[in-house]
């Protein structure tokens, strides 16, 4: 299962109306875990919805587990969604929905049961699952929604943003969870807009930005695209012109300005350039340099270095 | 003093709040309102009424023989009874989501954290439900009062029929008015629309029914003033200066419709809050 | 992880419904629309209690020109105007077009579609839990209200219960018919409740009073052909309806009720199983 693949799409587009969801994407997506990654409004939960059947394509055509997926109930026996929004029926306890989603994947009543206690363990929710869900937290529910996606130990996963709302402890937990998962054989396949958050889960990344795939492959690869990008650094020092005759000396640099009172200067090699700049404020007794940011260090400029690349 | 002493405070000086916020309110609900084609294809249908009657004091004025459509001040009356039926749709289509689809989107705190009163804020709401009820009552019955001297090249009729000038404009806002209170006062009372239009229906059905049964039981209308539209149509009867339909004394209708504007306002003033409080 | 080794195949559609029906019916008893049931069942016997109790008292609301109103005829009354005209269609609409769109504004349709079942069973199980959720209130307290009423005036049970047994039928067939006919149009419209009222507070009390054929498209018509008790004449529109009245035959009204609910179902069914779902967010 882990070299074939898990998920193909031919020219797949969706439109709502007017407004283009997904646009001609051709994408084929390997087995083991695989991160979505994009801004808001990239696209990212139409191509969750196709691919897990709750859409239908506009044009093109998507398979999963080398099955057709729209109007092919058969195919939930094998796969497990956890979808982004917060919507449960609220009046049942976290084990009595999870007991009566899986008796409609074919569970009898104790098996159902049985399943249920141990899919809420997994996510450390056994203290909590005679307890209305109405009454959970906003982590709670997350990870009660995480439960009955893999309560039945489906082939494949698919997670839209599943580490939304958790706490930072109940989101280490979750991602150990699912690299465990993914470690038994499993494919897993989850869609965030935090950089940081998928490379904590998988290095096997799509990027996605306006409805198009821009990217596909290994993180550490997008994350050297941020690094050999040129790339903006502001440097606040009480001896700005210093600094500047300091930093013009090495030829990484791009270019340099001036700008309300702080030194902006363009590097080709900011791994580099990070590493003298420490370096510098380190040796200055006199602790010049007070501030470093960098107005492009974020996900955001990847997308449009990528874009008008 | 002490943090833990500090509590917080009213501000002294009062609300500044330049302008009518409750204007902008009413308009961008109107305007949101105006963008469905359901509401619109809604109006359309409830100006078909007016069109006919249209029709029929163009021919009453035109053609002698068709005197036996006559136009009087009853017609007037029947016009608006009429129109109660499109009133309703309309209240439910767009009066149910008003209030209650602010507590789903948590705005209503959003509202409240600006610079508008709870009082501009329920004005607002109540402005977009009334205008756009006021638009297939009091605007197509005025309409056909200015059409009548037109088409019969006279003013003969209006000035024998001075009064109903005021009770076109009374009744309107009589029946506007009890039902957009009564529609938003649900609203309030739920996050779910759908909920609301159906507490709204069920109140205005239910008691109509119980009317009816106990009209069969006891072979006598006195107890019409357990359905709130039979109360609506029997004080608008008296506004029209016909006798009442229902033997329920008009006062007493009257009283219960005031009555219901005032329980409408009480839940407003206590469900529209800019804290959630969770029991 | 979950261990199952056990391969398993979906659930046939008469499972999947029958699984369906066990969640749907929680679901409806313990909705804030029970009140609503609690409601249009219990007004009717609240009602009945209270002319019972005028009528012990003696009081002569209930004499018209000095004699009494039979308990029969204010239960035929109360079948026609509360039972019939409100009741049954308005918990139809209310709980029919809830059966798909509450889902689908709830955003929890998403659980059910992605489960290996054919989509026609969940709106099919729901609408058999809507059915025995309403037959089970609406029926007793129809039997309540009768035993409450028939003594009046000295009307005997032993006499007229043939006609109670009419009436609880007439009734549950009309829940069903219209249960489904608004379980179509929950599935297949975006304001089902507004279509729904439009439906049966006006097209069916237009087309009834207007000569012709048009009432053959309305369940009313055929449903009031089975009532076993006079229309009450409370308004203009019944009486103009009543002048215009060509009743169909009772098998031939039921046949068409039947008809109208399988196709209804069927078409909801199948509007669920082909229709796409866009959530809001």
């Amino acid at each position: 299962m882990t070299e074939a693949a898990i998920v193909s799409t031919e020219h797949l587009s969706k439109w709502y109306g007017q407004v283009i969801g997904l646009n001609d994407v051709t994408l084929s997506v390997a087995g083991g875990v695989t991160g979505l990654l994009g801004p808001n409004g990239a696209g990212k939960s139409t191509l969750l919805k196709l691919i897990t059947g709750q859409l239908k394509p506009s044009k093109g055509a998507v398979r999963v587990l080398g099955e057709p997926v729209w109007g092919n109930p058969a195919i939930y026996l094998r796969m497990g969604v956890c979808p982004e929004q917060d919507a449960f029926y609220d009046r049942m306890t976290g084990l009595e929905w999870l007991a009566a989603l899986l008796r409609l994947q074919g569970y009898g009543e104790r098996e159902a049961v049985a399943a249920g206690v141990a899919a809420l363990e997994q996510v450390d929710l056994q203290e909590a699952a005679n307890k209305r869900i109405g009454a959970y937290s906003k982590g709670m529910r997350q990870r009660v929604k995480l439960a009955q996606s893999i309560a039945h130990s489906p082939d494949l996963l698919i997670l839209d943003e599943p580490l939304s709302g958790m706490d930072p402890l109940a989101r280490r937990k979750t991602i150990r969870l699912l690299r465990t998962w993914a470690a038994s054989g499993k494919n897993v396949i989850v869609s965030s807009h935090v950089l940081h958050e998928i490379e904590a889960l998988t290095s096997n990344i799509l990027l996605m930005h306006n409805g198009r795939v821009l990217a596909e492959g290994n993180v550490h690869q997008i994350r050297d695209l941020i690094d050999e990008h040129p790339h903006t650094v502001c440097i606040r020092s009480r001896h700005p012109r210093e600094l500047a005759r300091e930093l013009v000396a090495h030829d990484d640099l791009l270019s340099l300005r001036f700008e309300d009172g702080a030194v902006y200067v363009q590097t080709a090699r900011p791994d580099v350039f990070y590493a003298r700049l420490t370096g510098m404020a380190a040796a200055d007794p006199t602790g010049d340099i007070y501030e470093v940011t960098s107005p492009d260090d974020n996900l955001q400029a990847v997308f449009d270095y990528l874009v008008k690349s | 003093m002490p943090i833990h002493r500090e509590r917080y405070r009213r501000r002294e000086d009062g609300l500044d709040v330049r302008g009518r916020a409750w204007v902008v309110i009413a308009l961008q609900g109107l305007r949101a309102l105006t963008r469905k084609r359901a509401f619109l294809y809604l109006m359309l249908v409830a100006w078909i009424p007016c069109v006919i009657r249209g029709v029929q004091i163009y021919v009453v004025a035109n053609f002698p023989q068709a005197s036996f459509l006559a136009v009087t001040g009853r017609t007037f009356r029947d016009f608006l009874d009429q129109q109660e039926l499109f009133v309703f749709f309309i209240t439910v289509y767009a009066g149910s989501g008003l209030i209650a689809d602010d507590i789903r989107a948590n705005a209503l705190q959003l509202y409240l954290s600006r610079p508008i009163t709870r009082t501009q804020y329920v004005a607002g709401k109540l402005a977009t439900l009334m205008a756009a009820l006021a638009f297939v009552t009091w605007v197509p019955a005025t309409l056909l009062l200015i059409l009548e001297p037109l088409f019969a090249g006279n003013s003969t009729f209006i000035r024998h029929n001075l009064y109903l000038i005021p009770a076109v404009a009374i009744f309107s806002l009589v029946e506007v008015a009890v039902g957009a209170f009564t529609m938003l006062a649900l609203s309030s009372l739920s996050k779910s629309r759908w909920f609301v239009a159906v507490m709204y229906a069920g109140f205005a059905f239910f008691t109509q029914a119980i009317f009816g049964a106990t009209r069969v039981a006891t072979q006598s209308t006195a107890f019409s003033w357990i359905a709130a539209f039979s109360n609506l149509a029997q004080v608008g009867d008296v506004i029209f200066r016909l006798p009442p339909r229902y033997e329920t004394p008009p006062i007493v209708s009257a009283m219960f419709l005031v009555a219901l504007v005032v329980v409408s306002a009480a839940v407003l003033n206590r469900r529209i809050r800019a804290i959630e409080v969770v029991t | 992880m979950s261990a199952d080794s056990t391969p398993r195949r979906p659930l046939s559609f008469l499972t999947a419904t029958l699984r369906i029906f066990d969640i749907a019916v929680g679901q409806l008893l313990w909705s804030r629309r029970t009140v609503f049931m609690a409601l249009a069942a219990g007004g009717p016997v609240v009602l009945a209690l209270v002319l019972r109790a005028l009528d012990a008292s003696g009081v002569s609301a209930l004499r018209v020109n000095g004699a009494r109103v039979g308990g029969p005829v204010m239960f035929g009354g109360m079948i026609w105007l509360l039972y019939l005209r409100f009741v049954v269609p308005v918990l139809g609409a209310f709980y029919g077009t809830a059966l798909v769109s509450d889902e689908v504004d709830d955003r929890t349709i998403t659980y059910l579609f992605t489960r290996p079942i054919a989509r026609g069973s969940i709106v099919v199980g729901k609408y058999l839990a809507y059915l025995a959720c309403t037959v089970l209130v609406v029926l007793p307290s129809v039997m309540a209200a009768y035993v409450l009423l028939t003594p009046i005036g000295g009307g005997s049970i032993a006499e007229t219960f043939p006609l109670l047994l009419a009436d609880l039928g007439l009734l549950a067939l009309g829940l069903a018919v219209y249960g489904a006919v608004f379980a179509l149009i929950g599935a297949s419209v975006p304001r089902p409740l507004v279509v729904s009222l439009i439906l049966v507070f006006g097209w069916e009390q237009l087309a009834l009073v207007v000569p012709g054929y048009l009432r053959q498209f309305t369940v009313a018509y055929y449903l009031q052909s089975l009532v076993p008790h006079a229309m009450p004449h409370d308004e203009t529109m019944t009486a103009i309806q009543s002048l215009f009245s060509e009743p169909p035959s009772a098998p031939s009204s039921i046949f068409s009720l039947c008809l109208i609910l399988v196709v209804a179902l069927g078409f909801a069914a199948h509007a669920l199983q082909t229709r796409e779902y866009v959530l809001e967010q």
